[in-house]
């Protein structure tokens, strides 16, 4: 641990939050290394079932540990707050991305419902409404790629390679 | 000398030719959307070759096969996402390459050590065919599991800002692997009684998730930039086929190892051009003089990475030709094709079918100099990409990812689980995980596991992984690699802290 007064450098709120993601990992790890620990073993084989998953986790917990311990020992006192205003400015700034992944959540939850032509022309159409520049030129390729895509991509799956993508 | 002539006389015939070009262009189409895989694109070629002579068949098989090894490298320079497993450690160069402004030197680059890679891996499927099959077959699980070991050691050099992060992503991939049934008993593992667990996490999904959805994501992270219709790639359409073909000849060394190790993998049965990339990837970084330059869109590893996994088109064939043994998915759909066309294959194939062996040869030999003038051809088109603007690319690109990965499987809970990866993949992104390492994980596991356990199975004395001497000097090179990872990052580390000192 530094001696001298710990000075914030800008790279703190990024070391909580990476803090945080060994911890859920850890917690994960552990919970899936005692699971392995109840798959029966085998009387045909040495190893078992469950062996090769305990090595796995046995080596990510010790590891997780170390690194927990290293970056508790390198964060200064006023990291954790940095990291708390600084996550809801980052949120702020990637609030695309989420719209991304709330759009595709919703076309995947969606698709096997309503079939893939009318998710996807609905799911293209939002999505690159939500993306585009707001220009007449912008609409009109939108309308057309999200038919091309939809439609199109259907007919040709379902036509010429006999796979037949969901229907609803 | 017979047989060859007859062999050269059904493939080089304008109707097969022309079946060939055609083929080569849809492996290369097929390969450059991400979620496609040259495997899918051989399965949907199979039913058109029933019709044809069976060499003209496996000739346009072959040239899928051949064109597909290269499409992956459009998707994976222009988009950042590699367009097949085999063109993950193409994206670390060539993408930083177009992203630099030089989007058609990255394409160019990938196509002529793709065209190198695969000239050189027929020229040693027609040398050594015979004993490197032999060779591969005589390998136990023994070997195979120090193999996979070696192999993993590759993550050193993929571990980007973290050492740390990277052998955790690299831990996370293995874990991933293991869930599903075991590949051994078929005994249920972590499926806790949630269908879409139950057949395993594909390795495909999890690939589209993990590089795609997540580099698509991080694609729109600035809505200024995005809203006001900024392109994928700026910079110079120019795809310089001369003077890179120079370039790429300069690098002998590199070339003929990458290839070489692209042979060697292509070769044993289960491995292929997903690790072949990686590992002539790795081998060539170790071996340069300023390997700090990897990652940042230098030619060597462009190189490296497609002369690596094209090469192991030519290395799959080894054992399929010699033994009958196929090394991969696409071998085995091969030698289906050969099957339906009623001839055995099998270590006689040789002797009694020798102009179709001859034929196959020459057919690679065509396959990639047809894929040569395609690429040359048709690069400009496919740089076009490059000038679409991302509101554009990104929903369109996600769309064909969830195509390819229901196409997999035709299940729809493959689509789930991709929305789950993806976003895992996007929280591992943003947190700086390296992502390689992770896929690596989740290639080997299932090699490493299955191969750790049979050896065990067969003879449960551990020594034998140390006295088999096969086994003995993959495990000798493992421990010199993470030795000589750990010496280069120490080094590393050591002048990053005297420049920070002298620093003004």
């Amino acid at each position: 641990m530094s001696e001298e007064t710990p000075q914030l450098t800008g790279k703190e709120p990024g070391e909580v939050a990476r803090l945080l993601s060994y911890i859920a990992l850890l917690a994960a790890s552990a919970g899936l290394f005692w699971e392995a620990t109840r798959i029966p073993s085998s009387r045909f084989e040495t190893l078992g079932a469950g062996a090769f998953p305990m090595i796995v986790h046995g080596c990510l917990i010790l590891l997780l540990l170390v690194t927990i311990a290293q970056t508790l020992r390198r964060l200064p006192a006023g990291a954790y707050a940095a990291f708390g205003a600084a996550f809801g400015t980052w949120v702020r700034e990637r609030r695309l991305v989420f719209v991304v992944f709330l759009c595709l959540g919703a076309y995947l939850a969606a698709m096997p419902v309503i079939g893939y032509p009318i998710a996807t022309l609905v799911f293209l159409a939002v999505l690159q409404f939500a993306l585009a520049p707001k220009t007449k030129s912008a609409m009109a390729v939108l309308i057309v790629l999200s038919l091309l895509f939809s439609f199109g991509l259907n007919w040709l799956f379902a036509e010429v390679f006999n796979v037949f993508l969901p229907r609803g | 000398m017979d047989a060859f002539l007859l062999g050269a006389g059904q493939i080089l015939t304008a109707e097969t030719l022309i079946f060939m070009l055609l083929g080569s262009i849809a492996g290369i189409i097929a390969a450059a959307i991400p979620g496609f895989t040259v495997t899918m694109a051989i399965v949907l070629t199979l039913p058109l070759t029933f019709a044809m002579e069976p060499l003209q068949g496996i000739a346009v098989m072959l040239s899928v096969y051949v064109g597909g090894y290269t499409g992956g490298l459009i998707s994976a320079a222009l988009l950042g996402i590699p367009g097949t497993p085999s063109a993950v450690a193409t994206t670390f160069d060539a993408f930083p390459m177009s992203r630099n402004g030089e989007p058609g030197r990255a394409l160019s680059i990938g196509v002529w050590a793709s065209f190198f890679g695969t000239v050189i891996s027929t020229a040693v499927l027609i040398v050594a065919a015979p004993p490197l099959a032999i060779f591969a077959v005589k390998l136990g699980p023994w070997e195979y599991f120090s193999l996979i070991v070696f192999a993993l050691t590759i993550v050193a050099s993929l571990v980007g800002h973290s050492l740390q992060r990277g052998l955790i992503a690299a831990l996370i991939g293995l874990a991933i692997s293991t869930v599903g049934t075991d590949p051994i008993l078929g005994r249920p593992r972590f499926d806790f009684d949630v269908t879409m667990l139950a057949a395993g996490l594909p390795f495909l999904v999890v690939l589209i998730g993990i590089f795609a959805i997540s580099q698509l994501a991080s694609e729109v992270e600035d809505a200024g930039k995005i809203r006001s219709g900024q392109k994928l790639v700026t910079g110079e359409i120019d795809f310089k086929t001369l003077s890179v073909m120079k370039e790429v000849l300069m690098r002998p060394v590199n070339l003929i190892r990458s290839s070489i190790v692209g042979v060697l993998i292509g070769a044993l049965p289960g491995a292929g051009g997903s690790i072949a990339n990686l590992v002539a990837y790795d081998q060539a970084k170790r071996a340069s003089k300023t390997p700090e330059k990897f990652g940042t869109g230098t030619t060597d590893g462009v190189v490296a990475s497609e002369a690596g996994n094209s090469a192991t088109a030519g290395g799959g064939l080894i054992p399929l030709i010699a033994l009958g043994i196929p090394g991969s998915a696409v071998d085995a759909i091969l030698m289906a094709s050969l099957m339906v066309h009623g001839i055995s294959v099998g270590p006689r194939l040789i002797m009694d079918n020798a102009d179709l062996v001859y034929g196959m040869f020459i057919a690679m030999v065509v396959a990639s100099f047809m894929m040569l003038v395609v690429c040359v051809l048709s690069m400009r088109a496919f740089l076009r990409v490059a000038e679409v603007p991302k509101w554009v690319v990104v929903p369109v690109v996600l769309v064909c990812c969830v195509v390819g990965s229901f196409a997999l499987n035709n299940r729809v809970t493959d689509l789930y689980l991709l929305g789950f990866i993806g976003l895992f993949g996007y929280a591992l992104r943003a947190l700086d995980y390296p992502l390689a390492p992770l896929v690596l994980g989740v290639i080997l596991g299932p090699i490493a596991e299955t191969n750790l356990r049979r050896a065990l199975m067969t003879n449960d004395d551990w020594t034998l992984f140390l006295t088999r001497p096969v086994s003995l000097i993959f495990l000798i090179a493992a421990v010199a690699s993470v030795a000589w990872a750990v010496r280069a990052h120490l080094k590393s580390a050591k002048a990053k802290k005297t420049a920070e000192r002298t620093a003004p």
